[in-house]
């Protein structure tokens, strides 16, 4: 058992770190060395400068869905956004920003009650959000029939990370933060984890495991979409 | 050709999709299945089955290039999206490429500005190296390169038929317009589809007036081996028929000592000219420009050097804006510049310009009428709801495949509504010495 615990808690996050980090970059390097001829879409940009600022709209507003599919895009927006939030939300569960935040004015319960309110708020937004998106997936038949198993297994996946995400918080047994930092410390650190706390906690131990899953599998599929938004834009809109 | 070299062929040639352009790589691993581009397609809104679906389209290649090209379809198989290539898939794929009309609606819309019409082709291009390209499409492409038109006329069918337009301006007028043929050192050397010389000339005749009246009747020409900008090797995916089809006519404008190589009332033909072949640089520098005869027109008129008597065209005119022009080049305002000078009761479409549906004869299938129930009970229903809706009773296009699609759509779903050029209308309204043209019906 603490062998299982020390592969899934000391290992696993450095291969997916690694794995990550090696795989996104080559993919974006492969995708960036290719000539790119461009195949203009009218209205276009009038020049490069406009263009970026053209991708920036999509990556951040996602302006093209916007007029494609509008209830998808709010989902869509909707999902991508609060991701974001839960992103840098989780910057305070592996180091301590708390001494940031109050240097910035905020009071120690000023920063409890963001992150439970604010944190709170985006991880039941968030799981609102991916239900919808499985079952529009599953209901409108022209999602359905372009859905392979990988599309499904994706939002499971998510989904998965979100409720134990969520148990952690709106669970009987809260977790705690400081084993929490402590772990990810060591992590950092090359510390060695046996023996940390926090793994003995198997809510977070399955939350973490998922999450770092889920970080490896991102450059072998479609979530890498991310990247690729910043090259394709570009594209079809390039004088 | 063996079964195993066909397999080799293709494999190998979606293989090398890795290597780019990089649209085509990125077409291969972008897409997140989302279905946006099936709502806005026009072919998917006639019937959404899944074999019309742009996604599925172009999954038929993605499925093969994943079981190749990434880890996860050599790990995973069917279950990671990937799957071998069948050569039995072959004959189904040459019904299901030619039902995309490859007018690139799909990438105004999809999150990622994937175009589908990039895959599409390719699925062509794949198809025309076995020598699968359907009958309807590679005669075209052979009489082209045979005879330099789409309509294989020769050059005393096309100088009768100048012949003809010329009496007819003179008969509508009571002067003489020329018709300038092979006219070395004119600086304007008009390019239109040969539809627009032997099917519905009226646009010449429109091109013709306007040269006549600004006193520039000297100074342009047409060619009496060149009159027919359509490309059809843009649509059976194959780049070389595509570059010797356009060679003939940069050749040509160099021969002629052109200074402005004015392209007609045909999307595609301009689109090769000026956003590939110019672009890209096929034959280097050019020593002359290219620009398309809606915009030369639309200047002279914004200048006030044409007048008109829009009580010619009274009847309500809609515009049909071909993919070609709208969204490929960005061409939009100079063809209502001049429908709006010229006719009186103009009215849009709506979606239009650049989000405009597609006539349902795009990428070629306007040529095929081995699918022609296809093109009238599916790919075309929207534009006809479409063009209902605007009350019009003459739907203008600057396109001959439209043209073509429109007229027969129109026809088969017993609308009495007329189907024309751009400059059609101007050469109804035009006026000449101050007269606009006494005018006969022509059929």
């Amino acid at each position: 058992m603490d062998l299982v615990r020390f592969m899934l808690g000391g290992v696993l996050p450095y291969v997916a770190v690694v794995v990550f980090i090696v795989a996104t970059a080559h993919r974006i390097y492969t995708w960036k060395r290719l000539a790119a001829p461009s195949m203009t879409l009218f209205p276009a940009p009038a020049d490069d400068k406009a263009n970026k600022k053209n991708v920036l709209k999509e990556a951040l507003l996602f302006r093209s869905l916007f007029g494609g599919d509008r209830v998808l895009w709010g989902f869509a927006w909707v999902f991508h956004v609060v991701l974001l939030l839960i992103f840098v939300g989780h910057l305070r569960v592996f180091t301590n920003v708390d001494s940031i935040l109050m240097t910035a004015g905020m009071s120690a319960e000023a920063i409890q009650a963001m992150s439970g309110g604010v944190g709170g708020a985006a991880g039941v937004v968030i799981l609102v959000a991916t239900v919808l998106l499985l079952a529009r997936r599953l209901a409108l038949p022209r999602v359905r029939e372009i859905t392979g198993a990988a599309d499904i297994l994706a939002l499971l996946l998510i989904g998965a990370i979100i409720v134990t995400g969520n148990m952690m918080r709106f669970g009987a047994e809260h977790f705690d933060l400081a084993l929490t930092r402590e772990y990810f410390a060591n992590l950092a650190t090359f510390g060695g984890v046996t023996g940390q706390a926090a793994l003995q906690n198997e809510v977070f131990m399955v939350h973490m495991v998922l999450a770092f899953l889920l970080i490896m599998v991102i450059p072998f599929s479609k979530i890498l979409h991310f990247g690729g938004i910043f090259f394709t834009h570009e594209l079809v809109r390039k004088h | 050709m063996s079964e195993n070299n066909t397999k080799e062929q293709v494999v190998e040639s979606i293989k090398a999709m890795k290597d780019g352009p990089r649209a085509m790589r990125m077409y291969m691993e972008m897409c997140v299945k989302c279905g946006t581009c099936a709502s806005v397609c026009p072919v998917y809104y006639g019937k959404s089955e899944k074999r019309y679906n742009p996604a599925e389209r172009t999954d038929l290649i993605r499925r093969i290039y994943r079981k190749h090209n990434t880890l996860s379809g050599r790990l995973f198989g069917r279950f990671a999206g990937a799957e071998d290539f069948d050569p039995a898939d072959l004959e189904g794929w040459q019904g299901i490429f030619y039902e995309c009309t490859g007018c690139r609606r799909c990438a105004m819309f999809c999150p990622f500005g994937i175009d589908h019409s990039v895959i599409t082709r390719k699925g062509r291009a794949l198809l025309d190296k076995l020598g699968m390209t359907p009958e309807t499409m590679a005669r075209v492409v052979k009489i082209s390169l045979e005879t330099g038109n789409t309509d294989g006329a020769g050059e005393a069918a096309f100088r009768a038929a100048i012949d003809f337009l010329e009496e007819e301006m003179e008969d509508e007028h009571g002067v003489e317009i020329k018709i300038p043929i092979d006219v070395k050192g004119a600086d304007y050397f008009y390019v239109p589809p040969s539809g627009d010389v032997l099917v519905n000339p009226e646009a010449t005749m429109g091109v013709a007036k306007v040269f006549h009246v600004l006193g520039m009747a000297d100074n342009w020409t047409m060619s009496s081996k060149c009159f027919d900008g359509a490309n059809y090797g843009l649509f059976t995916g194959n780049d070389g028929d595509m570059r010797a089809d356009n060679k003939l006519y940069v050749d040509e404008a160099k021969e002629l000592g052109t200074k402005v190589m004015l392209m007609g009332e045909c999307g595609h033909a301009y689109r090769i000219m000026k956003m590939m072949m110019e672009k890209t640089a096929w034959w280097g520098e050019l020593p002359f420009e290219i620009i398309n005869c809606m915009q030369w027109t639309a200047e002279r008129i914004k200048d006030g050097q044409l007048a008109f008597d829009k009580s010619k065209n009274q009847q309500p005119v809609t515009y049909h804006d071909p993919c070609n022009f709208g969204r490929s080049c960005g061409i939009t305002e100079e063809p209502r510049v001049i429908l709006e000078a010229s006719c009186a009761d103009f009215r849009e479409m709506h979606p239009n310009r650049g989000d405009n549906w597609c006539c349902g004869g795009g990428g070629g299938l306007s040529a095929m009428d081995d699918i022609i129930d296809f093109r009238m009970e599916i790919s075309g229903v929207k534009k006809l709801e479409q063009i209902r809706e605007t009350g019009a009773t003459y739907v203008s296009t600057a396109c001959s495949n439209c043209k073509r699609q429109l007229t027969q759509l129109l026809e088969h779903h017993e609308e009495q509504i007329e189907v024309g050029g751009v400059h059609d209308m101007l050469s109804r309204a035009i006026l000449v010495n101050g007269k606009a043209a006494e005018r006969h019906e022509y059929v």
